[in-house]
């Protein structure tokens, strides 16, 4: 879309100061002519009209310079033409010292009016002019896609409306600015200023660099969230001192292309979070499905093997065993692919966590609980100090991390030796610490543990499959936490991991 | 098989999981019915007034939670769920909807046995007249005079505490989620706020348990809510 392209220019500009000095001159000689024969039937009152219609009619068309040299032209060619004697400057009458005065002052009293009314006139047409202008801008902003039209749309309002070139230049992510692409040619810029004007959110002029190629004027894009960018101008004409009305039409500018930036930036935001969602729903129902899809046979099998000593007559012994191998055979194989669903899902990008306020004992018993048979080999000692506030977890998968942790100690440690868990406030953090009373971990590999697939000791006859601690840091990472291993100096392994402190929630008394 | 024995509708889609449900259930002395779909649950359930309901969540034709809904409406008949473990809003979802316990896939014959046994023990001792007094450990609760005493002396229990406890003790062995918890002893306004029920479920293990940190009666489901294990 183009604007029509009405150049503004005052219409008493149209002619250079000494052709209007010329016509005012042809206009007073042009009026004597032909007043001259007029003599002898018109009272010289009626001849003093003529000059007036002249200055009046000189004012409206050639200005206010025009109208004064009008003004004075007529007094002085009246003296000399028709006041007795006439051909002189001489007067015989003094009265007409007086028809003189009032002449002048009418002439350049009317002049003045007359010239400042069209002046008047023609402001209020340009003003009308440029906000017919800005209200076209206005339109056409609202409806861009693109940042490329948006930019567009601006610079030719500014090259219509000011005879300028602009540069719009956008805040990146980091708060500094970087031109759009095919804008650098139109002129060149401070960035120095352009970051001023940014940082300050005000306009800043530099009046030195203007008209040499320079932008010398820069506009914050001033939008309802922050800055945006930068409307940067170069001036074709020498013009260091703006106008106020260009200026006010600037900002104008300058906020409609931040309202624009901003619409268009929103625009994005609601696009990309669109994608992430439908890919994120595409991740978590392949998951849910192969979940399924894997769970429902395994769940079978080790329900069938189990329902094996439920038949009669029972079977023979030698059988009942074999089934109760297959139950723990396909137990077995059902917690690694559990392990690798999790580790599927914590992996896959965002872990959605459901974090509630809780108490960190309150995990940790039904983890125990949970684990049932496999800990009863291993007793459990807990000691938690009693001024331990409650945390922000997702439960069940703090539960996983104890789980884990509570089964590797209990299989790498000898049975009826205790297994300890302790926390305690460190700084911002609170730090728990699982304890066992076996060999320890491999000196050499402390770091790696806690990868996919990495064992502690890969030919122990240990059933494992690497993958309980890698669950594990996934998880206290996602909560903002550190995970780490070590020997204790007396024998044994520790696994610690931190949790964030954060603010609890305040709760009311009871009333009693 | 007698006509006395409690009958017992399992509505699961996959054939190999209905034969060892279906074996274990019989061990237990019940009569079994089965179907592969809502709407032929629903038949099913109408018609052969079972005392116990085995539901497995995800069917080919609907979700088990609106089958619940449905069933709620003319039956209180105990619901067991059988459940994926990453699915804790659709236990959630289905506890809420009046279900009453869940077992989560894979889960051996004895724990089957175990819940099956406990749910259909429940619905017979609905129909005794209930007793005002429940003991459970050394704990001994006298609910028509709100007393509480453990190992013979009296434990004194906040309003709220014993606004839990009851609520708690009212649904014995039942899986009762946060929300409805925090609803009835807290109201409506507080069902987000889950710490409140988390510090006073710690107050009362810490007076009634023997080991808090361990607990033996007042049980966390972790990500679900908890239950009263008398």
């Amino acid at each position: 879309m183009q604007y029509e392209g009405t150049p503004v220019i005052q219409s008493s500009e149209r002619f250079r100061l000494w052709q209007r000095m010329l016509f005012t001159v042809l206009a007073c000689t042009g009026t004597t002519l032909l007043a001259t024969p007029l003599l002898d039937y018109l009272d010289l009152a009626n001849i003093v009209m003529l000059f007036l219609l002249t200055v009046l009619l000189i004012a409206v068309s050639l200005g206010r310079g025009a109208a004064v040299l009008a003004a004075v032209l007529s007094v002085l060619l009246f003296d000399i033409f028709f006041v007795p004697p006439r051909f002189s400057l001489a007067v015989s009458n003094i009265q007409y010292l007086i028809t003189f005065a009032v002449m002048l002052a009418t002439a350049l009293i009317t002049g003045q009016l007359a010239a400042g009314l069209k002046q008047k006139a023609h402001e209020a047409r340009i003003r009308e002019q440029r906000t017919q202008a800005l209200y076209e801008v206005a339109r056409q902003l609202a409806g861009t896609l693109a940042l490329e039209q948006v930019i567009e749309f601006a610079r030719q309002f500014v090259r219509v409306q000011l005879d300028a070139e602009a540069v719009i230049l956008l805040r990146d992510d980091h708060g500094l600015l970087a031109t759009t692409a095919a804008d650098t040619h139109a002129c060149r810029i401070e960035p120095h200023l352009a970051q001023m004007a940014l940082n300050g959110g005000q306009p800043v002029r530099n009046g030195e660099i203007a008209g040499s190629g320079y932008a010398s004027h820069y506009l914050p894009l001033q939008a309802s969230m922050r800055v945006r960018g930068v409307l940067a101008l170069a001036f074709t004409a020498n013009a260091s001192e703006l106008p106020p009305e260009n200026l006010a039409l600037l900002e104008a500018l300058a906020s409609l292309i931040a309202i624009a930036v901003e619409r268009l930036h929103y625009v994005d935001v609601a696009h990309a979070t669109q994608l992430n969602m439908v890919s994120e729903r595409l991740r978590s129902s392949i998951l849910s499905a192969l979940s399924h899809d894997l769970r429902t046979p395994l769940t079978a099998l080790v329900g069938l093997a189990d329902s094996l000593s439920l038949i009669k007559p029972p079977l023979p012994a030698p059988a009942l065993e074999t089934a109760q191998a297959m139950h723990e055979q396909a137990a077995r194989l059902a917690s690694l692919v559990g392990n690798l669903l999790d580790m599927a899902r914590l992996n896959a990008g965002n872990v959605t966590l459901r974090r509630e306020w809780q108490p960190l004992e309150e995990v940790i018993g039904a983890s125990i609980k949970l684990l049932g048979g496999a800990l009863d080999a291993h007793p459990v000692r807990v000691a938690l100090p009693a001024e331990l506030p409650l945390l922000e977890f997702d439960a069940v998968l703090l539960e996983r991390v104890f789980c884990n942790l509570l089964e590797n100690a209990a299989k790498y440690s000898p049975e009826g030796s205790t297994i300890e868990i302790s926390a305690q406030q460190t700084g911002d953090f609170i730090e728990v610490r699982v304890c066992d009373h076996g060999q320890g971990f491999p000196v050499r590999c402390n770091e790696d543990l806690f990868n996919m697939f990495v064992r502690g000791q890969t030919d122990s006859g240990i059933a494992g499959t690497g993958l309980g601690l890698a669950i594990c840091r996934a998880i206290v990472e996602a909560h903002g936490g550190e995970i780490g291993a070590e020997n204790r100096p007396d024998g044994g392994a520790c696994v610690r991991f931190t949790l964030p402190r954060g603010v609890p929630p305040v709760l009311e008394e009871e009333t009693p | 098989m007698s006509s006395n024995d409690p009958k017992v509708l399992l509505i699961e889609d996959e054939k190999q999981i209905r034969r060892f449900v279906r074996m274990a259930v019989e061990e237990e002395g019940c009569q079994v019915v089965e179907a592969e779909t809502v709407a032929r649950g629903l038949i099913e359930a109408g018609l052969c007034k079972p005392d116990l309901l085995v539901l497995d969540l995800g069917l080919p034709d609907g979700n088990g939670i609106d089958l619940i809904r449905d069933l709620r409406g003319w039956s209180d008949v105990p619901v067991l769920i059988l459940s994926a473990r990453s699915q804790e809003n659709d236990k959630i979802d289905a506890l809420d909807a009046g279900a009453d316990d869940y077992l989560t896939k894979p889960f051996s014959v004895g724990e089957l046995r175990a819940r099956v046994r406990a749910l259909l023990r429940r619905r017979i001792r609905n129909g005794e007249s209930a007793s005002p007094i429940i003991e459970f450990g050394a704990v001994s609760i006298d609910l028509s005079r709100r007393v509480v005493s453990r190992a013979g002396e009296a434990v004194h229990l906040t309003p709220i505490e014993y606004r839990l406890l009851s609520a708690l003790l009212s649904h014995p062995g039942k899986v009762l989620t946060q929300r409805s918890l925090l609803r009835d002893v807290w109201g409506p306004s507080y069902v987000e706020s889950s710490h409140y029920l988390r510090v006073y479920v710690g107050h009362l293990r810490q007076k009634l348990e023997d080991d808090p940190t361990q607990p033996k009666y007042f049980l966390t489901e972790t990500g679900v809510g908890y239950r009263f294990q008398p």
